[in-house]
């Protein structure tokens, strides 16, 4: 039994059996929905036809309806803000904590483990949360701000167009510094010690040894971390809902959250497929620079 | 059970004695939590048919257009459904719902004349009646009786024009004590359209008809409310039940919202509270109002129309009820007894008279979208008053088809 079940193992039909069940999962999971999704990109799609393939066909109108629409630069522009910013904040802070956490002092081990609090918090509570504190009138941040003499007046995070994206920013980046943090834990405590002793010897001060041994060394983990955290981002979903609906008058509004609104709202969902399409071409382009840059390294 | 309901739901019976012998199941499904209307309406209907089987299923209000969409795309829709009002023209117009008109011409229970007529508006699409109201609501103005008094007003006479809403608003405004002079709700959903139309409709626009002076005058008067600090500028983002909560609290002199306040109102707020008709917008003017609440409708694809058909009737023959009960306003002409809350009920009986439909129009979720757009690009400043209205139009136009 045990030689005829080995010999099944290191048959060949053994392998494809592992290649068809794996392929089939990714047809059916994830290339399937791609595909319908593009496919609907390309018609005219209701809540009413849905369920059918046979939908008037029209071609890139669709691509050309949502590029053309007077608010798409506004939300593309949106967008780049939002995953710029909250990368470039969650990265910059998510280092600063794994460089502190990686000193040595008592309790920074499970210290480190609460700030994964947050990160494991559903989006939907986050933002119920955000909402209290960002709150014009009754605001915890902006009763802060004003006992602390930084601001005169209230600030109305969530309904002034100025401050709208900016507020999702805030919590997008509380959200997702937990995560950064962990990952860059993770590459810091791979860096030898004795690399920073020898160094250290040398005569390298703290910057120039973060300059020339953390940096270098860190450089796979903060590519893994900045292309997950723009996926992560242009995934943002959650929060939009629950603070600022894309409002007001698509302030706050992303493509992420257009493409459900013109989906689930207006029941465009030719348009909302069109655009959900070109995000996915975005996020394809971000990981594919990624796998790019972390390809020679494993060469070497 | 009130004697009436007892008598109706027997009527029902012997207008239908061969329904009473099979046992029947009907798939119901509603916005309401249990408790509330459907799952109380639907106890008693099986207490009086013991041969019905009802199967109450609650949906999330935001969800139910999608959901109803995607059950009817798979052939897993219920026999009975509530659905906003706007909405039923958008199943009609499919022919997803069942023409009720043959079921009400020989109904005992149902009068067509006795239905008001926004009310009748909202399940009437291209000749044809898509369901019945299960109760109404509307929107007026409340008002903190107490703080007239302190700011020199009469409680006796509450603002009733545009003009007179802005004076008095302005002079209840006392950003010292956190206190806002109006609180309405111009939030980027369907609600910001339902507080905005009657508005609209004051000075002779609707829906389809929205790049007026009158609704250039009625958004710059908002954008005032919100520019000099008479509303908060949160109004943007805040529904109304939210906004109202400001003024229960204390924070806001007056409110527009409806008649679904009451109850927390009259728990939360430590004040007189009074209820007035929306201001016009000068001495004289049409009046308006919102109309809000749903109908209950049949799925064109149902197979026990007739045995739907008369839960429905069972559900109007108890209009009186809904206000007592359940807290909305009957859609219908119909007596209410001993009303809770009598000088409030008065008020919105009084308003319903006005409270136009929204729509009908098949498209209604594109058309109120544009409408948003133009309230929050107003009162954000990001265009005036007459590019967001105009801008709106050419977007309804396109939708309408014009």
């Amino acid at each position: 039994m045990t030689s005829s079940r080995s010999s099944f193992r290191d048959g060949r039909g053994f392998d494809r059996l592992l290649v068809g069940l794996t392929l089939g999962f990714l047809l059916v999971f994830s290339a399937f929905p791609l595909v319908y999704n593009l496919i609907m990109s390309f018609q005219e799609v209701d809540l009413f036809t849905l369920g059918s393939f046979d939908r008037p066909w029209v071609g890139l109108e669709n691509y050309a309806d949502v590029t053309g629409h007077r608010v798409f630069g506004l939300i593309a522009t949106n967008t780049a803000i939002f995953v710029a910013v909250s990368v470039a904040a969650q990265l910059v802070i998510g280092f600063a904590l794994a460089l502190f956490f990686q000193q040595s002092f008592p309790g920074a081990t499970w210290l480190r483990g609460l700030f994964l609090a947050g990160w494991i918090m559903p989006g939907l509570v986050v933002g119920a949360v955000w909402s209290f504190i960002l709150s014009g009138d009754f605001g915890v941040l902006n009763w802060g701000l004003m006992t602390l003499g930084i601001t005169d007046g209230r600030v109305f995070w969530l309904s002034s167009p100025d401050t709208a994206l900016y507020a999702v920013i805030i919590a997008n980046v509380w959200l997702g510094v937990p995560f950064n943090m962990i990952l860059l834990s993770v590459g810091l405590s791979a860096i030898p010690e004795d690399v920073y002793e020898a160094a250290e010897l040398d005569g390298a001060g703290r910057v120039r040894r973060f300059l020339t041994i953390t940096l270098p060394l860190m450089r796979a983990q903060i590519g893994a971390v900045l292309s997950l955290g723009i996926i992560f981002t242009l995934q943002q979903f959650d929060l939009f809902a629950a603070l600022t609906q894309g409002g007001p008058a698509n302030g706050s509004n992303v493509l992420q959250y257009w493409s459900w609104e013109l989906s689930f709202t207006d029941y465009r969902i030719g348009q909302g497929s069109a655009v959900s399409v070109l995000m996915i071409l975005l996020v394809v382009l971000v990981a594919v620079v990624y796998v790019r840059s972390t390809r020679h390294e494993h060469v070497a | 059970m009130t004697i009436k309901a007892m008598l109706a739901g027997s009527a029902v019976i012997l207008a239908t004695p061969a329904l009473a012998q099979e046992q029947v199941t009907l798939d119901l499904w509603t916005i309401d939590d249990p408790g509330e209307y459907h799952y109380v309406m639907a106890e008693e209907y099986m207490a009086a048919n013991p041969n019905v089987t009802i199967n109450v299923r609650t949906v999330q209000f935001e969800d139910m257009v999608n959901d109803l969409a995607r059950s009817i795309a798979t052939g897993d829709a219920p026999d009975i459904t509530y659905i906003d009002n706007p909405e039923v023209a958008l199943f009609a117009s499919r022919g997803m719902l069942l023409d009720l008109t043959p079921y009400i011409e020989a109904s005992e229970v149902v009068k067509v004349e006795d239905i008001y007529p926004g009310p009748l508006a909202s399940v009437t699409y291209e000749g044809g009646i898509y369901g019945l109201p299960r109760g109404a609501n509307t929107i007026a103005l409340y008002y903190n009786a107490d703080k007239f008094r302190e700011a020199g007003l009469n409680p006796d006479d509450p603002p009733a024009t545009w003009d007179e809403l802005y004076e008095t608003a302005k002079a209840l405004t006392d950003p010292e004590s956190n206190v806002y002079g109006l609180a309405f709700s111009a939030v980027g959903t369907e609600e910001g359209t339902f507080q905005f139309l009657p508005w609209l409709q004051m000075t002779g626009g609707d829906y389809n008809n929205i790049n007026t002076e009158g609704a250039a005058r009625a958004l710059n008067l908002w954008k005032q409310f919100i520019d000099e600090g008479i509303a908060s500028p949160d109004t943007l983002i805040r529904s109304q039940w939210d906004s109202t909560g400001t003024f229960n609290a204390g924070n806001a002199a007056m409110a527009i919202s409806g008649p679904w306040e009451i109850p927390r109102m009259s728990e939360e707020a430590q004040f007189e509270w009074r209820v007035a008709l929306l201001p016009v917008p000068e001495d004289g003017a049409e009046r308006a109002s919102a109309l809000g609440e749903g109908d209950n409708v049949i799925l064109a694809n149902t197979d026990t129309p007739d045995e739907a058909f008369a839960f429905l009737e069972f559900l109007y023959g108890d209009m009186d009820r809904v206000w007592n009960d359940f807290g909305y306003l009957p859609a219908s002409a119909v007596e209410v007894t001993d009303p809770k809350y009598p000088e409030a009920y008065a008020v919105f009986e009084e308003s319903m008279k006005y409270a136009r439909n929204r729509g009908p129009e098949s498209d209604w979720p594109q058309v109120s979208g544009a409408i948003q757009t133009a309230i929050q690009s107003t009162l954000t400043g990001q265009a005036t008053a007459e590019e967001a209205l105009a801008e709106a139009q050419a977007e309804i136009d396109d939708v309408l088809g014009n």
